[in-house]
């Protein structure tokens, strides 16, 4: 359970987000949609404590986040932007290493490490360096090491971003798959199909500010459009950086 | 602290993996002692060649001093036939000193007169100075010698013409030239334990910060003071490893090549001087993996970083060079400086000379004191926002 109440955060004289409030409860999909730059990214790197709001409240699991931060942190699984892996340390050793760090060791970690490895089907890179591999397998790894802890919620920023079609459909399906889990799940997209497609509850973004929030149904009364795409666009009011 | 190992058993794994990188900073270890025998064999070469060696020295008109002549090949001294041109010789750097008997000095030589013999040299040529010096020390020798000869014939003491004499007590020569080669030694020491942690430091800071893995390390469950400790603590075998290997090779140096025949004086470098030189730089472990790590953490990319840390690695050590012309005695003050206090406590341990234990420990504490408050600075820049938000 994600809570969050008049987020605000500035860089210098940008604002990059201004008193943005939403909620992700558990067993579903919250979509953060807007175009590049409308504060997406910014919001999710605060709920995961790598930034400090200037103003405002989040709260995860009722851990607030700057209060709790160690708190918040066990109770996360984050696929943030940056993915980068250890390259001469094998899959297996780069998800052991933040299991680790998790509190986890020994027989526990390591079958907790099997279990994702055949959840992903990545067995057969388990013990390879990771260095060279594709941008899919990267990615699985970068996926593992967010789930090693059984995280109760999934911040993922752009998670099919860059991936081919084939490795697209192998993310939503993990993604699915983990809201039948009971996850809490929230996710940015600046892809509306995407957001259409996987999510429960979808937060508009533009410019900062929460434009419009709801499930796509509500969306679209709302906007008396007959079709989510009109109705994103009636909200941001232009088409530019959405896909 | 059960974290900041876990940190430190994977960056140590990473690390060692990179053996390109380690390999690199071990060979930089190697430096030191390398170029310090080469300084020795060419020092020593020199000073050998001239001393010790006959020399070789071509004499216009021999014959006309066959006593001279028996006095130069007893002094070790080949005498060889000189060329036609012996001016032009000399000028042109093929010979280093030329003897020209006249004709005339068979007459004056048997009727007691003072007989002249010509020396053809080349004054501005120092690597003919040897040779010179050496051949004109011979001649006054046989002069000096000849004329108590003729005093004593006539019944008067020799001594009556030496109104003074002249005792030389050297003390430069061969001991302040071991002195100025032992002043570097801690310059090199010190550099192989900056250039030892360099690339660990780097590798885990500013590489993490390059292949996008910090944010995502960052986000787990744990006070940031544990990834710098944990880091830190990595660097730390590959500091020492180099610092050890520095010492090693500069032992097996100054053991195995005849220092003594080379210089003039004994060096005695036994384990216990470097073990002495290896409890003085402990410290130096820990204020060089700092240091560097907080400039590391600033730069953006390794290669950002890899531009700064060879100056921080020169700065600590360019008092070294400083005490190789300059010397400063061991006091108090110049222990409250860090890399310096134990640049002097080197140079006192390869001296042989009696090292106060209490500098010991002050460059110590005063060195973990400034290491701690360094990792401090570096715990503080892990904790800004700042640490992700500057950009690869």
């Amino acid at each position: 359970m994600i809570e969050v109440q008049r987020l605000s955060k500035s860089f210098g004289k940008v604002r990059a987000v201004q008193d943005v409030s939403f909620t992700a409860i558990d067993g579903q999909i919250t979509g953060l949609l807007g175009p590049n730059g409308a504060g997406k990214s910014t919001t999710l790197r605060m709920l995961y404590t790598l930034i400090r709001p200037d103003d405002g409240v989040a709260r995860i699991n009722g851990f607030d986040i700057i209060q709790s931060t160690i708190e918040v942190q066990r109770r996360i699984g984050v696929l943030s932007d940056a993915q980068g892996l250890y390259s001469r340390l094998t899959t297996r050793e780069n998800i052991r290493y933040f299991g680790r760090l998790h509190d986890l060791d020994g027989a526990a970690l390591e079958t907790r490490i099997d279990q994702l490895l055949s959840l992903l089907d990545m067995q057969s890179i388990a013990d390879r360096r990771t260095e060279g591999f594709s941008t899919g397998e990267k990615l699985k790894v970068a996926i593992a090491r967010a789930l090693v802890h059984d995280p109760d919620n999934l911040l993922l920023d752009e998670p099919t971003n860059g991936l081919d079609v084939k490795s697209t459909r192998a993310m939503r399906k993990i993604i699915s798959n983990l809201r039948s889990e009971g996850k809490c799940i929230l996710l940015t997209s600046h892809i509306m199909q995407e957001v259409a497609a996987l999510c429960d509850q979808i937060v508009i973004i533009t410019k900062g500010m929460v434009a419009a929030q709801g499930t796509s149904r509500e969306l679209l009364e709302r906007t008396g459009k007959a079709n989510l795409e009109d109705a994103f666009i009636e909200v941001i009011g232009s088409e530019e950086g959405l896909l | 602290m059960k974290k900041a190992l876990i940190i430190f058993q994977k960056e140590l794994l990473d690390s060692l993996r990179d053996y390109r990188s380690w390999l690199t900073g071990l060979f930089w270890a190697l430096f030191g002692p390398l170029m310090m025998g080469g300084v020795l064999i060419m020092v020593g070469s020199v000073i050998n060649d001239n001393v010790e060696k006959p020399l070789s020295l071509p004499v216009q008109n021999p014959e006309n001093a066959p006593s001279l002549i028996q006095f130069l090949k007893s002094n070790n001294v080949n005498v060889v036939p000189a060329p036609a041109d012996p001016e032009t010789a000399v000028r042109q750097g093929d010979l280093d000193v030329v003897l020209i008997i006249p004709e005339n000095y068979k007459d004056e030589f048997s009727s007691g007169k003072t007989a002249t013999v010509q020396l053809v040299l080349d004054n501005s040529r120092q690597s003919a100075s040897v040779s010179i010096t050496r051949i004109e020390n011979l001649l006054n020798g046989y002069s000096k010698y000849i004329g108590s000869l003729r005093l004593v014939t006539r019944g008067v003491s020799p001594e009556i013409i030496n109104a003074i004499t002249i005792k030389q007590l050297d003390v430069s020569t061969p001991q302040s030239r071991t002195n100025l080669l032992i002043s570097f030694l801690p310059y090199f020491i010190i550099f192989a334990i900056f250039n030892g942690a360099a690339p660990i430091v780097t590798d885990t800071t500013a590489g993490e910060r390059e292949r996008q893995s910090l944010e995502p390390l960052l986000i787990n469950p744990l006070p940031r003071r544990n990834f710098v400790i944990g880091k830190l603590l990595a660097a730390f075998p590959f500091s020492l490893a180099s610092l050890g290997i520095t010492l090693i090779g500069f032992g097996v140096v100054f053991n195995l090549l005849p220092v003594e025949k080379f210089l003039g004086m004994r060096l005695e470098v036994n384990g216990d001087t470097l073990i002495a030189i290896l409890a003085i730089c402990l410290p130096i472990v820990f204020l060089a993996s700092s240091i560097q790590m907080l400039v590391a953490s600033f730069a953006r990319s390794t290669k950002e970083a890899g531009t700064y840390l060879p100056f921080i690695a020169l700065i600590p050590s360019l008092p070294g060079i400083a005490i190789a012309f300059f010397p400063v005695k061991s006091t108090f003050w110049t222990m409250l400086i860090p890399t310096f206090g134990q640049q002097l406590l080197i140079n006192q341990y390869m001296r042989l000379e009696p090292a106060s234990i209490w500098n010991a420990l002050i460059s110590s504490v005063v060195t973990i004191i400034v290491s701690i408050v360094i990792t401090w600075m570096a715990v503080r820049l892990y904790e800004r926002e700042e640490i992700v938000t500057r950009k690869s």
